[in-house]
């Protein structure tokens, strides 16, 4: 078996693109490159690069980022007053509904400009520019402003600058390929489970690009754009809706019968295979070779990450341990290669499960998690809260985050003895809180065959 | 007269003008897509009861002090007749030309945020707002400011569009499939807004559209006179603030169409939800007292606020 040092340095060979110049990491940076395993780097030294990280960037935020001094200062914050760990509870949090709350036409774009932490090129926005052309000429200017959406119909931005990005891509990479130990090689087949990277905006299906990086052959399983428009019309009860729909329909079922005969293909020739992405879709299609009764046996040659929610159909969440037992049966990839990612367009941290317990591991070497209960404080571990973090790799906006999701956190992992604190196995949003998820935009897409209407 | 209505802000300015066009295409191509819906939506029946107002009208007595000035923001505006006998005969309960400034200010922000309930209804002047002890955050601002002018000091609106809080969202949303097409077609239609007092060369912003049960329910800080609800509890859409004299001219028509000749099941059912939503809030703070509540919600809601920037952004 390959030595994790080998398997590690083999991906960074894979995505030398993705690393900057050593001699100008960041201490964020430091923190996700340099450790072998960030979900198992000794605690004294995890502690270290983590304070630094997130200690650099707050003072970064602070002193380059009008709103959020501002906001530092309405709650009586400096970064002198960050001093170990035990400080950063100080650490002001921006609610992520904050980045919902954009105005329309030019102003959206001095909002983007303002929320953005430091200096931007020069950006010409003409008077009839929308939402995604100003977006489009951010991301000209060599941003990447990507965004998630959720059920109020208004969506998430977030600005990166590219080298960010790239940092969130090759962190993303470095989760699921550490946990899946030593399943990688790039000598392989991949299908990826959301909208293709290279024409979409969404979050969650850009930041997958780096698949294509680690994997010799990914298939995408969704190759056309998912605009806000089309799903909105397909989701009225018109004539328009129904015909979108009934071609919807018809897409899905082909998309389906793309993934099967790939997974045929693949099997006969012995292929190693991965799945990433959206787990609804994988479920649909072992729901119908089920139906067709036939199952595959990829054993250790296989391997599932899913990401972005659990949800099949609108009121309908398939339990995640037996969406694996599922995938044992009928893929035949034993559930230590099904692992789940949890993470969200606001940060660049991500949460991975452990082949052994299958809980969330988060990464302690650049990214600092709390729980926070309604009153705005810490609970203690094991208590449910809503879950918080302080993002030491952000450079372009304060990734000083409380989201809406509710989570239990625990100082170590039941099941194995890494070093990292770990979340349940499954994330669930607040009471009150819109759904959101990444593969929830998916989901309404593709299950309105099914119920019509969807909120 | 022309110069008149624009001197009191009578004409709406111009970025709520723009949100108004803009609301009002988007809401008529929501109405013409939705004919059907629409037809079955009226002929629905909610079974609505009205409010009892929850206080006594002072009595009108001849002489009652009132100031009556035309400065800007002294003078009657629509919907607005500080001079009113009911108002001055308030004014004057509530301790006006005997309490200084701030505390009558303060007393009259009180008795306007607490007595009055949200109902949505479409606009009209201060006097009948008053009688029913009703209306929308419009209705008990004028009432606010009515109050402020009888009593000789300037006050004017502050309205903004607002990017909702979930819970808003789904009293006046979710609730009705209908109201949720025009709420994603409208985007930023939705109109809130607060008073603001001139006192000692400051002035002063009184959130006077929540009653504290409702910001109970909804798991909020209950606002004091002086506080901002931007930033507390819902975000601004940035640029949409605007401070005017006035509530703008054709927004009492506009409301009325919307809520008697649109959809009258819609309001209806909007109203008992936010009934419930204040009944829900009186046993919270029935349960832990206004103090307690407010101590411990107080801790955790914070959203930062933001000035637009430009940077380097060049506009063509
Ligand atoms: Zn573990």
């Amino acid at each position: 078996m390959i030595e994790f040092k080998e398997y590690i340095e083999n991906l960074n060979k894979r995505l030398h693109n993705y690393i900057p110049d050593p001699a100008t990491f960041t201490p964020g940076e430091e923190g996700v490159f340099k450790p072998l395993d960030v979900y198992n780097h000794p605690k004294k030294e995890a502690d270290e690069y983590k304070f630094k990280a997130i200690k650099y960037a707050f003072k970064h935020h602070y002193e380059n980022n009008s709103f959020y001094k501002k906001y530092c200062k309405e709650n009586n914050v400096t970064p002198d007053d960050i001093k170990s760990i035990d400080d950063f509870n100080k650490i002001p949090l921006i609610p992520d509904k904050f980045f919902k709350t954009y105005p329309s036409g030019k102003e959206f774009a001095m909002w983007l400009a303002t929320i953005y932490t430091g200096e931007l090129p020069n950006i010409v926005i003409k008077k009839s520019d929308d939402h995604d052309d100003i977006i489009n000429k951010f991301n000209d200017a060599g941003l990447v402003i990507s965004y998630s959406s959720g059920t109020s119909g208004r969506h998430t931005f977030i600005p990166r600058d590219k080298r960010t990005f790239n940092d969130t891509e090759y962190a993303i990479a470095k989760a699921a390929i550490t946990m899946v130990y030593p399943f990688w090689e790039y000598d392989s087949y991949g299908y990826l489970l959301m909208p293709n990277p290279f024409k979409t905006n969404v979050f969650a299906g850009k930041v997958c690009s780096v698949y294509f990086d680690a994997v010799k052959d990914v298939q995408v399983a969704l190759d056309r754009e998912l605009k806000a428009d089309l799903i909105r019309a397909a989701m009225k009860n018109n004539l328009k809706g129904r015909i979108i729909r009934y071609a919807m329909q018809r897409e899905n079922k082909k998309m389906i019968e793309r993934i099967i005969n790939w997974l045929r293909e693949n099997y006969k020739k012995k292929n190693k295979i991965s799945f990433l992405g959206a787990p609804f879709i994988l479920y649909f299609v072992m729901e119908e070779l089920e139906r067709n009764g036939e199952s595959f046996d990829f054993g250790e040659n296989g391997a599932v990450i899913t990401g972005g929610g659990w949800k099949i159909f609108e009121g309908q969440r398939i339990p995640v341990d037996e969406f694996r037992k599922k995938v044992e049966k009928i893929l035949g990839i034993p559930p230590e290669n099904c692992l789940d990612l949890y993470g969200m367009v606001e940060g660049n941290g991500w949460m991975v499960h452990c082949p052994e317990g299958h809980y969330l591991h988060i990464p302690s070497t650049y990214y600092h998690a709390m729980v926070i209960d309604e009153n705005g404080e810490e609970v203690a571990y094991g208590e449910k809260g809503r879950f918080a973090f302080l993002d030491g790799l952000a450079m372009s906006y304060p990734s000083f985050i409380i989201s809406g999701d509710e989570v239990r956190m625990y100082e170590e992992c039941p099941v194995c003895h890494r070093t990292s604190p770990v979340l349940e196995p499954e994330v669930s949003r607040a009471k009150g809180d819109e759904m959101r998820g990444c593969a929830e935009e998916m989901r309404r897409v593709l299950s309105m065959d099914l119920g019509g209407k969807d909120a | 007269m022309l110069r008149e209505l624009k001197d009191k802000e009578y004409i709406p300015p111009k970025n709520m003008l723009k949100l108004f066009i803009k609301g009002g295409f988007a809401l008529s191509k929501v109405l013409i897509k939705n004919m059907g819906q629409l037809k079955k939506a009226r002929k629905e029946r909610i079974e609505y009861i009205p409010l009892k107002r929850n206080y006594e009208l002072p009595e009108y007595k001849p002489g009652m002090k009132v100031v009556k000035s035309n400065e800007k923001y002294l003078r009657p505006t629509l919907y607005c007749n500080p001079y009113a006998k009911e108002i001055v005969a308030l004014a004057n309960h509530l301790g006006a030309f005997e309490k200084d400034p701030y505390e009558y200010a303060r007393d009259a922000f009180e008795f306007v945020k607490r007595n009055l309930i949200l109902q949505i209804m479409p606009l009209d002047g201060v006097v009948p707002t008053l009688k029913r002890g009703y209306g929308t955050c419009l209705h008990k601002i004028s009432l606010f400011i009515a109050l402020c002018r009888a009593a000789g000091l300037k006050a004017r609106y502050k309205l903004y569009a607002i990017a909702m809080i979930q819970q808003w969202y789904e009293t006046f949303v979710e609730i009705d499939p209908l109201m949720r097409e025009w709420y994603d077609a409208m985007g930023y239609f939705m109109l809130h807004g607060e008073g603001e007092v001139y006192i000692d060369g400051k002035w002063i912003v009184a959130d006077v559209g929540p009653t504290p049960e409702r910001q109970a329910a909804t798991g909020i800080p209950i606002t004091k006179f002086g506080e901002d609800s931007i930033g507390i509890w819902f975000q601004a859409i940035p640029g949409s603030i605007m401070r005017v004299e006035s509530l703008p001219l054709g927004l009492g028509m506009a409301s009325k169409l919307l809520m008697e000749k649109i959809s009258p099941a819609s309001v209806a059912k909007m109203n008992n939800n936010i009934l419930r939503q204040v009944e829900k809030g009186r046993k919270i703070l029935q349960e832990i007292g206004e103090e307690e509540y407010n101590r411990r919600v107080r801790k955790g809601y914070k959203m930062p606020t933001i000035e637009l920037e430009r940077k380097s952004i060049i506009f063509e």
